[in-house]
C-alpha cells in the first residue's frame, strides 16, 4: 500500500511539474536575458514585465522575467544563484537592497555574465551599464512646473511626502526647491516637507491639518505614488477641488477616480512598461558589442540620455496622466 | 534487500527521502547538464544552510507544542545591532579581527536574548506562543527599524564577509557550520534528558509537569536555544549577504514552518526528527532550486511547494492511520 502510495506521489510530482512546463515555450540556444524585479505580482512591476517580454518577442531572444514574491534581497540573492547554474547572458536586476546583491553579483560576472541594473541602482563597481527611468533633476522640476501650471506663479503651497529619509524623493524635492527660488519667486512653501509614512491614509489626514491650518493654501505638491492620491481624497472630502490643486508622482490606474473631478489634477511618473522594454534592448545591444550613447533613438521607448560615465543610462521626460489618457495606461 | 526497501518505506523518514531522489532526478531530467553541474551542487550547498538552520530552530520549538513566528526577525535584530558594532569597530580601529569577533559575539547574544524575552513570556508570564512571539516579530521588527531607518548596515570587513562564500577543500563554510549545528541539535533533541523534556511537553505539558520535569525552565531553554541558532542563521545571512537588513530572510519565516511540518513534526507538539526537517529542507530547496533552473514561472513554483506540502501530510496521516488499524 505504502508502495503504491509512494509510486503514486512521485508520479503525480512528475505530472504537476511537466504539465506546468509545457505552457512554456522554450528556445534552447540562444540569448538568455534575465530581467529580474524587485518583486513579482505588483501592477508597477507587471506592467515592466509586458515591456520586458514584448522586446524580447520583437529581438527574438528569450526574456526571462522573473522575482521574487516578497521584496526580500535574500530571495533574490538565491534566485540570482540558481540563474548563474542555469547559465545566461545578462541579468539585468532592480535590487531591493544594493549591498547584498553585491556578492551575488559578482559571482555573475565571474562566470562571464553581463550585469545590468534596473530601476534602481546596484553597487557601482559590479554594473555595467545602470539603466535609470528618469533624470532626478528634470523629474523634480517637471513636479513644481506643473504645481505651477496649474495653480499659477504666485501663492502659498505645501509638499506631502512619503518619507523624510527617503534619499529619491528628497533628491526630487531639493530639485524642484531649487528650481521654484531661481525661477517662481511667487512661490511660497507654507511649512516644511509633510512625511506620510508611505500610506495614503496618513497623507489624507495630513492634508486635512494642512487645509485647516492654511486657509489660503493654493497647491499641493505630492511626492510618493500613495501621497498625491491622499492629498486629492482630503481635497475631494472638502470640496476644494477648485481651489487647490494637487499635483505628484502618482500611477495612472489609482489616480483615476481623483483625476476625473479634478481633486488631482495631474498625476506623473515614467511608464515601467518602456523602461523594461529599454533593458532588454539595451542588454541585447550590449550583447551584440553596441553600447548606448547620448542621444541614442531606441524604438518603441524614444531618446535616451547617457551620462558622461558611459554607463548610467536615462531613459527620458516622465509620462503626465490626466483625466482624458489615464485609462490608457496599464498600471 | 527487499527487507530493506520496505523498512525505509515504514518510517517518514523513508518517505521522505525516496521523495528527496525523486525530485533530484526530477530536476536532473528537467534541466540535464545544468542541475547537477558542479557549480549549481555548490551554490545549493551555500543556500541550504541559512534555511536549514532556521528550519531546526522551528522545529524545536513547534516540538514543545509553540511556534515561534519571531525567528527570522531575531535572525535579522541580531544581525543588525552586530553589524552596526562590527562595522563601527571597522571603521574606528581598522581591526578586522577585533571587529569579527565583536560582531560575531553580538549577533549570537541579541539573538539569544531575543530567545530569552520570547522565552520568559512564554513560559513565566503564559502567553500563548503564537501570540507571544508575533508580538515579539513586530517588536523586533521596530527596534531593526528603528536602528536602520530602513536602510541596510553594511560595511563589514572582508573576513567576515569570507565566512559566507568560502570554501573548505570544496565545502562551502556556513554548510560546515550547519553540519555542526545538525549534530548538536540531534544530541540535544533525540540523546539528551532534555530533548525528552521537550518532547514530552509538547505531548502533554500537565503530565510532563507531574512526572517532575520543571516544564517552565525547559521551556525557557528552548526558546533560548531556538535564538540562539536564528542568530547563527544571522551570521550566515549577514556574511552571505554583505549587509544586514531587517527583511533580509522574511521569506524563511513560513518555509520553515513547512519544513518542520513537511519532515515529520507533529504542529501540536511532541513529535519531531532532526533527519527529518533536514530533508525536508533539502527537497524545498532542491525544488525551489530546480524549478528556477528550470524557469517556471515563481508563482507556480509556490503552488507547487504549497501542493506537495498538503500531499506529504496527507500520505503521512494515511499511513498513521493504516499503523493503527
Amino acid at each position: 500500500m505504502k508502495k503504491v502510495l509512494s509510486v503514486l506521489l512521485v508520479f503525480v510530482l512528475i505530472i504537476g511539474t511537466l504539465g506546468a512546463a509545457g505552457a512554456k515555450e522554450k528556445k534552447e540556444d540562444g540569448i538568455k536575458i534575465v530581467v529580474m524585479p524587485k518583486l513579482v505580482g505588483i501592477p508597477y512591476f507587471n506592467a515592466s514585465e509586458k515591456g520586458a517580454l514584448q522586446a524580447g518577442k520583437d529581438l527574438g531572444i528569450e526574456v526571462i522575467y522573473t522575482g521574487p514574491t516578497t521584496a526580500d534581497a535574500a530571495e533574490q540573492v538565491k534566485m540570482l544563484e540558481d540563474l548563474i547554474s542555469k547559465g545566461v547572458d545578462v541579468i539585468c536586476v532592480a535590487p531591493n537592497d544594493a549591498a547584498a546583491l553585491t556578492p551575488v553579483l559578482m559571482k555573475a560576472k565571474k562566470a562571464g555574465i553581463v550585469v545590468f541594473d534596473w530601476d534602481t541602482p546596484a553597487d557601482e563597481s559590479v554594473v555595467d551599464i545602470s539603466v535609470h527611468q528618469i533624470d532626478d533633476q528634470k523629474f523634480g522640476e517637471h513636479m513644481w512646473d506643473l504645481l505651477v501650471q496649474e495653480m499659477g506663479p504666485t501663492g502659498e503651497y505645501a509638499i506631502v511626502t512619503g518619507g523624510l529619509s527617503a534619499a529619491n524623493l528628497n533628491t526630487w524635492i531639493d530639485h524642484g526647491l531649487n528650481y521654484a527660488k531661481a525661477n517662481f519667486p511667487g512661490l511660497r512653501l507654507v511649512t516644511d516637507r509633510v512625511p506620510t509614512d508611505e500610506k495614503q491614509q496618513v497623507a489624507y489626514q495630513k492634508t486635512l491639518d494642512l487645509i485647516k491650518a492654511y486657509p489660503n493654501l493654493k497647491g499641493i505638491v505630492g511626492v510618493s505614488t500613495p501621497a498625491p492620491l491622499g492629498a486629492a481624497q482630503a481635497v475631494q472630502e472638502k470640496g476644494k477641488n477648485k481651489s487647490i490643486a494637487v499635483v505628484g508622482s502618482s500611477l495612472p490606474t489609482d489616480s483615476g477616480p481623483y483625476l476625473e473631478d479634478g481633486s488631482l489634477r495631474v498625476g506623473t511618473l515614467w511608464d515601467p512598461a518602456k523602461l523594461g522594454y529599454l533593458t532588454v534592448v539595451l542588454a541585447y545591444n550590449y550583447l551584440k558589442g553596441e553600447k548606448p550613447y547620448d542621444g541614442q533613438e531606441i524604438p518603441n521607448v524614444g531618446k535616451i540620455t547617457v551620462w558622461d560615465d558611459n554607463r548610467t543610462v536615462i531613459m527620458g521626460p516622465p509620462t503626465d496622466f490626466v483625466k482624458e489618457n489615464y485609462k490608457s495606461f496599464e498600471f | 534487500m527487499k527487507l530493506k526497501i520496505k523498512g525505509l518505506i515504514a518510517t517518514k523518514e523513508g518517505i521522505l527521502f525516496i521523495i528527496f531522489l525523486a525530485v533530484v532526478a526530477i530536476m536532473t531530467i528537467l534541466s540535464p547538464s545544468k542541475f547537477l553541474s558542479n557549480y549549481n551542487l555548490q551554490s545549493l550547498a551555500y543556500q541550504l544552510p541559512e534555511f536549514g538552520i532556521l528550519s531546526l530552530s522551528m522545529m524545536l520549538i513547534i516540538i514543545t507544542g509553540g511556534i515561534n513566528l519571531s525567528l527570522t526577525f531575531s535572525a535579522t535584530l541580531a544581525m543588525i545591532v552586530g553589524g552596526l558594532a562590527m562595522s563601527s569597530v571597522f571603521a574606528n580601529t581598522g581591526g578586522a579581527f577585533l571587529a569579527l569577533v565583536i560582531g560575531v559575539a553580538l549577533m549570537l547574544v541579541v539573538a539569544a536574548l531575543a530567545g530569552i524575552f520570547n522565552g520568559f513570556v512564554v513560559s513565566y508570564i503564559g502567553v500563548t506562543p503564537m501570540i507571544a512571539t508575533l508580538g515579539a516579530a513586530t517588536l523586533f521588527e521596530g527596534i531593526s527599524l528603528n536602528i536602520t531607518k530602513g536602510g541596510a548596515i553594511s560595511g563589514f570587513p572582508l573576513s567576515f564577509i569570507m565566512i559566507g562564500n568560502t570554501a573548505i577543500l570544496g565545502i562551502p563554510v556556513p554548510m560546515l557550520i550547519f553540519v555542526v549545528i545538525l549534530i548538536l541539535m540531534w544530541l540535544l533533541i533525540e540523546k539528551s534528558k532534555m530533548g525528552a523534556a521537550i518532547i514530552m511537553i509538547g505531548c502533554n505539558p500537565k503530565v510532563a509537569e507531574f512526572s517532575g520535569i520543571k516544564v517552565k525552565n525547559v521551556l525557557f531553554k528552548a526558546y533560548m536555544i531556538s535564538g540562539l541558532l536564528a542568530g547563527v542563521a544571522g551570521v550566515i545571512m549577514a556574511s552571505r549577504y554583505n549587509s544586514a537588513k531587517e527583511s533580509y530572510g522574511s521569506s524563511y519565516l513560513l518555509q520553515s514552518v513547512a519544513a518542520s511540518v513537511l519532515g515529520g513534526t507533529s504542529i501540536s507538539g511532541g513529535e519531531g526528527r532532526v533527519v527529518g526537517t533536514l530533508l525536508a529542507a533539502m527537497i524545498l530547496q532542491v525544488i525551489s532550486s530546480g524549478l528556477n533552473i528550470f524557469g517556471l514561472n515563481r508563482y507556480l513554483t509556490n503552488v507547487l511547494m504549497g501542493f506537495i506540502l498538503i500531499f506529504v501530510l496527507a500520505i503521512n496521516f494515511v499511513t498513521e492511520k493504516f499503523k493503527k488499524n
